[in-house]
């Protein structure tokens, strides 16, 4: 086989648009591509509005994970104006917290993962699958296709959880700054305590197993789609009055040598991203030569790095394993697993009373920073004011980090450097080894095309 | 079967043993179901937004997501769960295009970028070719019987177009010289979505307002329905975010948004943001959000 072009687009299942191109040569991919294709502009769109604008503006960024971005600007506004925040504030944050990235880590498993894997029935929208390696026994696959099914009710039990404590989900209402709006009452802890039960039961009986099954019959996966071991984590599930305690604890993984975070190390290269710097302003370049994607590349102390849940269960020493296609699945529903158990706890720790919120009417600064870990890996926010109003919001997402396009270096970014190698072994089975390793990073296009930097240099910029 | 014959031997069975009348009328509304069974053809085709709509579709409960797969749609094309990739998708819509012209249902979730070309949303890539979204809804909105912008970049623009735009982005409507059926929201109720594919399935196009939005969700404002209505009517407003009494006060554009929200409520129908003890930002509303901005000032003091 000789070496050959190819488009991999759509890559479906995934949340935005996403088109891989790769080069295969005698078998081997020798080049990959990964190309985000939407551009919004939400850094733009903020500029010049009220600062408590952000809570709900952002979370309109991303539909997945759309509470991240609430949570971030939350703390990024209780940093602006010194909030102090109540034991149930923290506790009912994190609930409504942990019910969205439930729903996220679920779906992603049945609703875009499964599919790479399960024989699907012949009818929409699952015609087409053109799934190759299948190796599943017949009665595994059925019951995983019934599982399936089952994950649309317990998917919609989590944002039902989210949606009791926050009035609506995607993009909830009451966890803003200062706190949550709503009152922690007998009877909403009551109906969370059985959502949760019953979403915990649906992890038990069907994730875990499934992804056991999944991980013994495709075990060469743990070979394929491998990165560097270097991953990142901000740390998830902030506490404390003042957000400053992590109950999971962040760090840079190298190896298996954990360091402490240095946010200053961070920078990003537009060298293939489709931007060009005009009058001191990085402004969108749809005809830029020889670009492919609206992600830019990011690095820390100038390299790129992988996020996610591999990175939070390794780092926090709840998993032992590599940093293939199959350690990222498996991470992700252990991951799952662990949070069920940590919201039937902080569920218990609720203590009735009026709703914990105090919002201060006046800032203490104008210029904030805020991170955290998210679904997908590590998301920042950022923000300097004037007169109360936005003069620049920065957002970096996950999917910034692990989609990342080579930069100035030639360097790859994690989802390029995981495909770049792979071995083809029948050309009929491109799209389903692509679509496996790629969407094991949880994909999510919508987050990592918004970012901008207003003012940025043209690459290689340190930006804090 | 006519109405008179039915009625006379349910008439017949009602004095009769055992279950007869309720096996009689179950066995004659399954056949009657079952010779009346189709299914709803949609395209769907995802744009600039956040993708929050199709989540929101899946928190849809009666009918559940895999009964609407089942019993509502056939769900040919949709880059959020169509099991087939790369350009076996591509060819599912190209060939579903084809075959369903006039009969199946275009369904649009975002806005639609029209500066430099429409190259800020792509849809997909061939080898020598960009599909923007301007050109895919641009040549599947004239094949179908029915189009539905889904969620409110769809419907007119929403986030995607808020000030400055500098994608340029605009509405389904705008791009396509034919009746779009706007299903606005950020994101969408299921409900709103869902009983919208029941309405065209079932009964037929439904009655629009004058945003083209189907009259059943958003013929009233959420202002009217409000159970904080009293509280407005007596002056009593909210202090604080929290507080139980009309959030007026807190920025709430409930008295301009027209939306179901206090009776039907979300996820389950369990609750709204007021509910929540917040405003509504009013997300279904052609001017969202630059015309609900700041969030959190009262009405007459917003910017625009």
């Amino acid at each position: 086989m000789s070496k050959k072009r190819i488009m991999f687009s759509p890559v479906t299942r995934l949340s935005g648009l996403l088109s891989v191109e790769v080069v295969v040569d005698r078998g081997v991919v020798s080049i990959a591509n990964a190309g985000g294709t939407m551009y919004r502009g939400i850094e733009h769109i903020m500029k010049d509005r009220h600062i408590t604008d952000a809570i709900y503006m952002t979370q309109r960024v991303c539909g997945i994970c759309s509470l991240a971005h609430g949570a971030v600007a939350s703390y990024l506004l209780d940093e602006l104006y010194d909030h102090e925040l109540s034991e149930n504030a923290q506790y009912l944050r994190n609930i409504m917290f942990a019910a969205d990235i439930l729903q996220n880590h679920i779906r992603h498993f049945y609703f875009f993962s499964i599919p790479d894997y399960v024989k699907m029935p012949n009818q929409p929208p699952f015609e087409g699958q053109n799934l190759i390696d299948v190796r599943l026994s017949p009665q595994d696959n059925a019951r995983l296709l019934e599982h399936y099914f089952r994950s649309v009710v317990a998917s919609q039990e989590c944002h039902q959880l989210l949606t009791v404590f926050g009035g609506k989900a995607p993009n909830q209402h009451s966890f803003v700054h200062g706190g949550v709006a709503v009152a922690p009452t007998a009877d909403k802890v009551n109906q969370a305590l059985s959502l949760i039960a019953s979403v915990h039961t649906f992890v038990k009986e069907c994730l875990i197993p499934d992804t056991e099954l999944i991980a013994r019959v495709y075990k060469d996966y743990f070979k394929i789609g491998q990165t560097p071991r270097r991953l990142l984590s901000f740390g998830m599930f902030r506490f404390g009055t003042k957000n400053q305690l992590s109950h999971w604890q962040g760090g840079m993984l190298t190896g298996n040598k954990i360091s402490a975070l240095d946010i200053q190390l961070i920078t990003e290269d537009i060298t293939n991203a489709w931007y060009l710097p005009v009058d001191g302003q990085v402004l969108p370049a749809p005809y830029k030569p020889g670009a492919y994607t609206y992600i830019k590349s990011f690095q820390y102390a100038g390299q790129p790095i992988e996020m996610g849940p591999l990175a939070r269960m390794l780092i926090n020493g709840f998993y032992r394993g590599g940093t293939s296609t199959m350690d990222r699945i498996k991470a992700r529903s252990l991951e799952t697993l662990l949070i069920t158990e940590l919201v039937m706890e902080w569920l218990g720790k609720l203590v009735p009373g009026p709703p914990p919120i105090r919002q201060k009417q006046k800032l203490v600064q104008e210029q904030a920073v805020a991170a955290t870990d998210v679904m997908r890996g590590s998301l920042l926010h950022s923000v300097r004011l004037k007169d109360e109003k936005v003069e620049e919001y920065k957002i970096i997402t996950p999917s910034n980090w692990n989609f990342s396009p080579k930069d100035k270096n030639g360097q790859l970014g994690p989802v390029e450097y995981a495909l770049t190698g792979t071995i083809i072994p029948n050309p009929k089975l491109l799209n389903t080894i692509l679509g496996r390793i790629i969407r094991s990073f949880d994909p999510c296009i919508n987050c990592g095309t918004h970012v901008l930097n207003a003012k940025g240099e043209v690459t290689d910029k340190i930006i804090f | 079967m006519q109405k008179e014959d039915y009625i006379k031997r349910c008439r017949e069975l009602a004095v009769g043993s055992g279950f007869q009348l309720s096996n009689y009328v179950l066995s004659e509304v399954r056949g009657y179901r079952k010779s009346k069974s189709r299914k709803l053809p949609v395209i769907w085709i995802e744009t600039s937004d956040s993708g929050d709509n199709n989540i929101a579709f899946m928190n849809t409960t009666y009918p559940y997501l895999g009964q609407v797969f089942t019993d509502l749609i056939d769900l040919l094309y949709s880059n959020t769960f169509m099991a087939a990739q790369g350009q076996d998708a591509l060819n599912i819509l190209e060939q579903a295009a084809v075959k369903l012209r006039g009969k199946f249902t275009l369904v649009v979730e975002g806005a639609i970028p029209l500066k430099d070309n429409g190259l800020y949303t792509i849809i997909a890539r061939t080898e020598d070719r960009k599909l923007t979204a301007l050109e895919a809804v641009t040549w599947l909105g004239p094949l179908a019987e029915y189009v539905v912008a889904l969620g409110t970049c769809a419907s007119f623009g929403g986030i995607s177009a808020a000030r400055p735009n500098i994608t340029g982005s605009v509405g389904v409507r705008k791009v396509l010289n034919r009746e779009v059926i706007n299903v606005s929201g950020c994101p969408i109720n299921p409900d709103w979505f869902v009983g919208t594919l029941a309405h065209l399935l079932l009964y037929g196009r439904p009655e629009l307002d004058n945003l083209g939005r189907p009259t059943l969700f958003y013929g009233f404002t959420v202002h009217r329905h409000c159970q904080r209505r009293s509280y407005f009517d007596q002056g009593q407003f909210a202090k604080e975010l929290g507080d139980i009494e009309c959030m007026f006060s807190q920025g709430c554009v409930g008295p301009k948004t027209g939306a179901d929200c206090p009776y039907r409520q979300w996820i389950n129908h369990v609750n709204w943001p007021v509910k929540a003890n917040t405003p509504c930002i009013g997300c279904t509303n052609e001017d969202f959000p630059d015309g609900s901005s700041p969030f959190f000032t009262p009405l007459p003091e917003k910017n625009d």
